[in-house]
Order: C-alpha cells, then structure tokens, then sequence
C-alpha cells in the first residue's frame, strides 16, 4: 500500500506547515473580509511596523528576549547547583516529588494565588516581578531536569579527580562542568522557553504593564487585529524555529 | 584541620543549596497555597469578617464548580486519547518514514508553537468568518457567516479539543519514536514474528503496550497539564462551563468580593486534586 | 617504620558494619594483594584509605605522619576503580597529563612524561584519540597511566581488571607488575580472584564480612583453609577424565 502510506504522510506534512504558512500570510495582509479567500492587500506594511512605537511589537520582542533570557540564565544555573545537594540526598524521592509541584500546577493559578505576596514585595507590575514569577516554575523543572545527571558516575569522576590531586574547584571546571555542557544548553533553552511561551502568569502577575509577547498577541485578538496577532505570532515562533534547526533537542526533552 | 575545613565547607555548600532549595521551589507553593486556603476560610482578604466556612459551602453546593472540574478532566481526557491514539498511529505505521531527515525535522516543527499561538490559529480557521468557514462557502457548502456550524466557543469544547491536540499529539510522536529506537521495539516485533504473532497482534501485543507502559508518566503529566490549561480555553471557551484555570481567574478578577473568596475555594480544591494525583504518579513510581 | 600502617580502622554505615578493626602494614615498593568476595566491605575499605570515606576509628599512617585528617586531593594517594572512568571529553593524552596538569607542570616536562608512559603502555599512536575510539583493555591501560605518573605515594585498586577477558587480563597484569617496579609504587590490590591475588601480591590477605587477615607469608596463605586455596589445589589434583574409561 504504498501509495497510501504516501497520501498519509503528505497530509501530515500539510497539517504540520499549514499554520505556519498561515500565519506567516495572514501578517502579512491586510483588509482580509469574509467570505474572500485571498486578502485585499498582501505586503510588508505590518513588518514595517514592528519598529514603530504604536504597534509596540518591538519592546516587547526586546522585553520577552530579556526576560526570557534572564530566567533561563538564573533558574539553569541554581537548578544545576542545587540538583547536586538533592540527587546526593537521602531524601531525594521526596524532594524530587514535591519539586514537580510548582511545576505541574497550572502557572496562572499558582501566580494568582502570589498576587498578595508580590504586592507586598513591591514587584507586582513590574519587569522584575514577573521574571520572578517565571522563576518560581522554571527552577522546579531546572531542578528534576538535572536530577538525571548527578549519579554514581558523575559522583566517580568527582573522587577520582580528588585522588589525583585536583581541589573542588579545579574538579568542577576541568571534570564536572565540561561533562554537563550539553545539558546545560538544553535547560537553558528549555527554561528559555517556558519563560517565552508563557502567557497566563505574565499576564496576572504583570497585570498589562509588563508587555510581552505573548501579551500582545491576546492584546491584537481583542482588538480584533488579527494581521497584527499574526505578526506577533511570527515574531513569538521565531526563536523556537531557530533552535530547533541548530539542535532539536534544546526544543524537545524527553527527560521528564 | 584541613579534612574538617573541607567538611565544612561542604556543609556550607549543603545549607545553601538546602536554603535555596526551600526559597525558590518550596517556600511559593507553600505561601500561595496557604493564602489561598486562608482565604478560602475568609481569615484574610478584603471584606472578609474572619473564619467560616459560608464560602466552601456555597461552592460545593453550586453546581458550578464541580461541572467546571468535570468538564476540565473530560476534555483533558478526550484531548490526550486522541492525541496519544494518533501518535501511537503515525509511529508505529511510519517509525521508518520519520527516519528521513527531512521529515524528522518537520515532526519538531510543532514545537515551535505555544498554547497563544495554537489558540489563535484556531479561531483563525475554525470561527465563523474564519479560514475554513470562507471555504464551505465558496464551495457552496454554507450561505453565509451563521450558516457555519460553531467549532469554537461551542458546548462540545471542539475547538479546544482540536487545539489540545494540535500541540499534544506532536510531543507524543516524538516521544514514542524515541522509545521506538531505545527500546529496540523493530526487533521485539521480529521476535514476536518469529514466535508466531502476526503484523495485527505484534502491534497490539508488544509495539503498543511498551510505549505506553514507558510514557506512562509524561501521559499522566499532560493529563494534569491540560486540566490546569489557560490559554487555549480562555480563547477557545464559552462562558459556561468554563475550564478549571478559566474560572479560578475569573472569579480571583471579579469586583464581587464574595466571588474572589469562592475562587480561592477552587483554587485550594485544584491544588489538593493536582496534589493528589502527582504523589499517585510518583508513588506508582517507585 | 612501614610506609604504610593501618591502624585499628573501623567504619559502619548506620547500624550496618561493613568493616571493623582492620591492621595492616606496608613497606615501599610492595604489593599487597587482598583476596575478597563482592559485599566484603573491600571498597569501602579503599576509600577510607584515601580519604574519600572517613573512618569511624583507627588511624592511616603514611611515611610515618597521621593523615586522617587531610584531604583526598592532598593525600597522594589514588583510588583506581574497576570501571577504567576515562574522561570521555578528553584525548588519550590529556587523560594521562590530567593529574600533571593539576600540579601545574611545565608543557615540555608534560610532553616528555606523558609520551614517556605512553610507550610503557604500548599505546604509541593512540594519543590523539578520544576513550571511546580504543578498546577496554587499552582504557584500562590508561586509567593505569593517568594514575602511576603522578607517582603516588600509595596506589589502591579495586579490582581493576574485573570487566576484561582472559588474555586482555593476563597483559594487563603482567603489565602492572612491569609498571609498579618500574616506578617503583607501593599498593593495595583488591580482587576475588585467587590466582590473581596469588600472582599480583608480594604479601598476601583475605578479606572477609569486614575482617581481615592478614599473612606473614604467601605458604600460610595457601595452607590457610578459609582462603580456598586448598579446595582450588584438590580440585585440580583429582580430575577424573570420565570419558577414558
């Protein structure tokens, strides 16, 4: 049945770019009205203002790429260090048990509930009041992510490295963290992820002064602005669509 | 002194970790949680007069809650049957298809896609005046706009489901082709082969039930991940019901006060359920 | 004065014993071989020794000074393990030059050393590649190097040549009785192999559910009943070739 296997998996490959392609059209139009099936205008006036101050679409792709940037660099490094005090730990079923919390609980309802204390803090509204937000679930995954690298062996390289007369230190740059590299990456961009999909939390937490992206695309459904919606949708695949050419696996953990 | 001054250093190491351990993963579920149920009980809050139990009780004697949290499991349960049923599908017909670079490349490309950007390419289609819709038309299938059955906002929850599974079912595909490879399951099916099982049973019989029994857990996590989803359902929902999440906001934004402390209710409730059935998970686990 | 004592070393994991009261002595430049089973408590017993455990009692005594108290990267004493544990990300010369460069060496010496241990390897050639380009016997002989060049106090191995297959072993230990007197290293040899525990030691102990014996000579070993010496020897001896009849 060749030729079926080859029907089948065509209509895969159609379902799979079929959005893109659509979204990729879609901002690029303009006067679009039911019931045509091609747009009035297609061109590039919606990415020429991607720049301006009134579609605002710049800041945010700057304001997420910070913030992301910023969660993904803290929560990959803490959560290797403190991974290793975990995985060590007699305890570390419970401890890797009650990590997942924060991250299974849906992160709008976790923020939610945060509002007060973050008031308190002074960081509601702000910039640095969400990339705190975003940590709070993000660490948790850092931690169970690099549970799977601290073990027997890792533990092995660290005494041998100690026995040939090397200190912590000279352990941890010339053994430890060469071994990790790789993961490290991929939890970097994993974390950078979460962070640069993330709507709901942003959105509570942020409360409409912190304008990320994915901000802004709810922003344009509202308003019906759906050439801009598109555009911002372009703008927030982009990052994801790059990294999974350089490396899948910095988009895809099976770890989990 | 220098073993002990390296042990102790150690110790240092093991309290800061310990410390940041309890700051960042633990101590804001805890605080969240413990707001959360305080105001619940009406110990905290604005207009709240101090401990009862009027809210929990008017929200479990509404219906709306437990129809909201029922509704939220069926989805989620619908959407992850599907979702792993096509998966299962596409990997174990075409495992050695999903070989070729080209097409593994485009099996990540669903990846790329957060919840917003599924949720607004879904009303982009499914709506009245959307992509599909223009077509029923201009083939003359539909006269006008209201002449288009509703696939979003509608009572069935099509268009989330179809969402759910748009972002679901592609993780699912990639993560059963790895276990594919991993766990050799090409040469578990030529020995099943060679001890008398046809194509149809080695499928049911062996290719299948590996890769759920080794998805288990991440099948169980998604579970609980679309019950507790945002997003989608905020773009793609009615009124009523509402997705767990959905409502949970909801009501915490209302400008009834009483509503907020009904919300919290819900919140504990999800938090305790989700609680539950991540230590079920874990416990199995071991 | 030996140069290495073990005095009255004891060490229990809760309420579990895994060694108790060992003694043992050492001078430079021997061997001692100690026969054990897996579950005896051998590992343990070498990681006290070099400090990666620390003893509930007893003292270590190295050249004459306590070291109890110093830290494993201070002690000059390496733990080699059964796995060879080669640094995946690095060459086969930079698994060698390791502990070399720890200390900081000047390149050339470096070059000249670790080229020099690789022709007592025999592994010329081998230096560019990574661990996961040669074969077992060949990583072990490399664990082996990276150990011996930084010229160790005292060398500890735990059944080093455990994984490899008959004639891979019986190079390797030709080649580490050819290393150690070569450099002249003073070390434990752990292994549940009696003929190797036979071959490899100058002097000889059985250890046993964390005790261990040691013997004044190689004849008490063999006549000791416990070691199973005896029942390998009679084994031998009454061989009936059935099949001649």
């Amino acid at each position: 049945m060749p030729k079926t296997r080859k029907v089948i998996l065509l209509l895969y490959v159609v379902m799979i770019m079929f959005p893109f392609f659509y979204l990729f059209l879609l901002s690029l139009s303009a006067e679009w009205k039911f019931p045509d099936l091609s747009p009035n205008y297609f061109g590039l006036k919606n990415w020429e203002q991607i720049f301006s101050s009134q579609s605002g679409l710049g800041v945010s792709f700057i304001t997420s790429l910070f913030i992301s940037f910023f969660v993904a660099l803290t929560t990959t490094s803490l959560g290797f260090y403190v991974s290793r005090y975990i995985s060590y730990h007699p305890r570390r079923h419970t401890m890797s048990m009650l990590a997942y919390f924060p991250y299974v609980i849906a992160p709008v309802v976790f923020g939610a509930c945060m509002i007060y204390f973050f008031l308190k803090m002074g960081l509601f509204g702000t910039l640095y009041g969400v990339i705190l937000a975003q940590s709070f679930v993000a660490f948790p995954y850092a931690l169970i992510f690099f549970t799977s690298f601290w073990g027997e062996k890792i533990q092995n390289y660290e005494q041998l490295v100690a026995t040939l007369g090397g200190n912590v230190l000279q352990g941890f740059m010339k053994v430890t963290l060469p071994l990790a590299k790789g993961m490290l990456m991929i939890c970097f961009f994993q974390t950078f992820l979460i962070s640069w999909f993330e709507y709901g939390l942003t959105s509570v937490i942020g409360v409409g002064k912190v304008e990320t992206l994915t901000i802004k695309v709810f922003l344009f459904i509202k308003e019906s602005n759906f050439y801009f919606g598109a555009l911002s949708c372009c703008l927030l695949i982009l990052p994801p669509l790059v990294l999974i050419y350089f490396n899948k696996r910095y988009v895809f953990n099976k770890i989990l | 002194m220098k073993i002990l001054e390296s042990m102790l250093s150690k110790n240092n190491q093991n309290h800061i970790s310990l410390g940041l351990f309890f700051v960042l993963a633990i101590l804001p579920v805890a605080a969240a949680f413990s707001y959360a149920v305080l105001y619940s009980f009406g110990v905290v809050g604005i207009a709240n007069e101090g401990f009862t139990l009027r809210f929990w009780k008017d929200v479990l004697s509404k219906g709306e809650f437990i129809q909201s949290f029922g509704y939220s499991a069926a989805i989620s349960a619908v959407s992850m049957v599907i979702s792993i049923g096509l998966a299962l599908y596409l990997t174990v017909i075409f495992h050695k298809d999903f070989k070729n670079r080209i097409l593994s490349f485009i099996a990540y490309l669903p990846l790329s896609l957060p919840g917003v950007v599924a949720a607004f390419f879904g009303v982009q289609v499914l709506s009245k005046s959307g992509f599909f819709s223009r077509i029923s038309y201009n083939l003359g299938w539909t006269k006008d706009l209201s002449g288009f059955p509703d696939l979003i906002n509608d009572q069935f929850a099509l268009g989330i489901i179809f969402t759910f599974v748009s972002i679901v079912s592609p993780f699912f595909l990639l993560l059963f082709l790895s276990i594919f490879e991993n766990e050799k399951i090409d040469e578990l099916r030529k020995l099943a082969n060679s001890l008398g099982a046809n194509r149809r049973q080695s499928i049911w019989k062996v290719e299948i039930p590996i890769l759920l029994h080794k998805s288990k857990k991440l099948i169980s996590l998604y579970f609980i991940f679309l019950m507790g989803a945002y997003e989608i359902p905020l773009i793609l929902g009615r009124e009523a019901p509402q997705m767990l999440s959905v409502l949970i906001v909801r009501d915490l934004k209302q400008y009834d006060l009483t509503l907020i402390s009904e919300g919290y209710v819900i919140a504990v409730i999800y938090s305790i359920v989700i609680g539950l059935l991540t230590y079920l998970i874990f416990s199995r686990q071991k | 004065m030996k140069f290495l004592q073990i005095q009255n070393i004891s060490k229990s994991f809760g309420q579990t014993k895994i060694f108790k009261h060992i003694n043992l002595e050492l001078a430079a430049g021997r061997t001692l071989s100690i026969l054990g089973k897996s579950g005896c408590g051998k590992t343990t017993m070498l990681k006290t020794i070099s400090g990666l455990v620390a003893p509930d009692e007893g003292n270590i005594i190295l050249e004459g000074n306590k070291i109890n108290d110093l830290s494993p990267n201070l002690r000059n004493i390496v733990y080699l393990y059964q796995e060879d544990l080669l640094f995946p990300h690095l060459t086969i010369f930079e698994n060698i030059a390791f502990g070399l460069r720890l200390q900081n060496l000047n390149n050339e010496v470096i070059h000249q050393k670790v080229n020099q241990m690789i022709v007592n390897l025999e592994l010329e050639g081998q230096g560019d590649k990574m661990p996961s380009q040669i074969s077992g016997g060949q990583r072990q002989r490399v664990s082996f190097g990276r150990a011996i060049i930084i010229s160790p106090k005292l060398l500890l191995l735990d059944e080093p040549f455990g994984s490899l297959d008959v004639e891979t072993r019986y190079n390797m230990q030709k080649l580490f009785k050819h290393l150690v007197a070569q450099y002249n290293i003073t070390s434990l040899f752990v292994t549940h192999d009696l003929k190797e525990a036979f071959t490899m030691g100058d002097t000889m102990a059985y250890m046993k559910d964390g005790d261990l014996k040691v013997y004044l000579s190689k004849q008490s070993f063999v006549q000791d009943q416990s070691t199973g010496m005896q029942d390998e020897i009679s084994f031998w001896k009454n061989i009936n070739f059935f099949d001649n009849e």
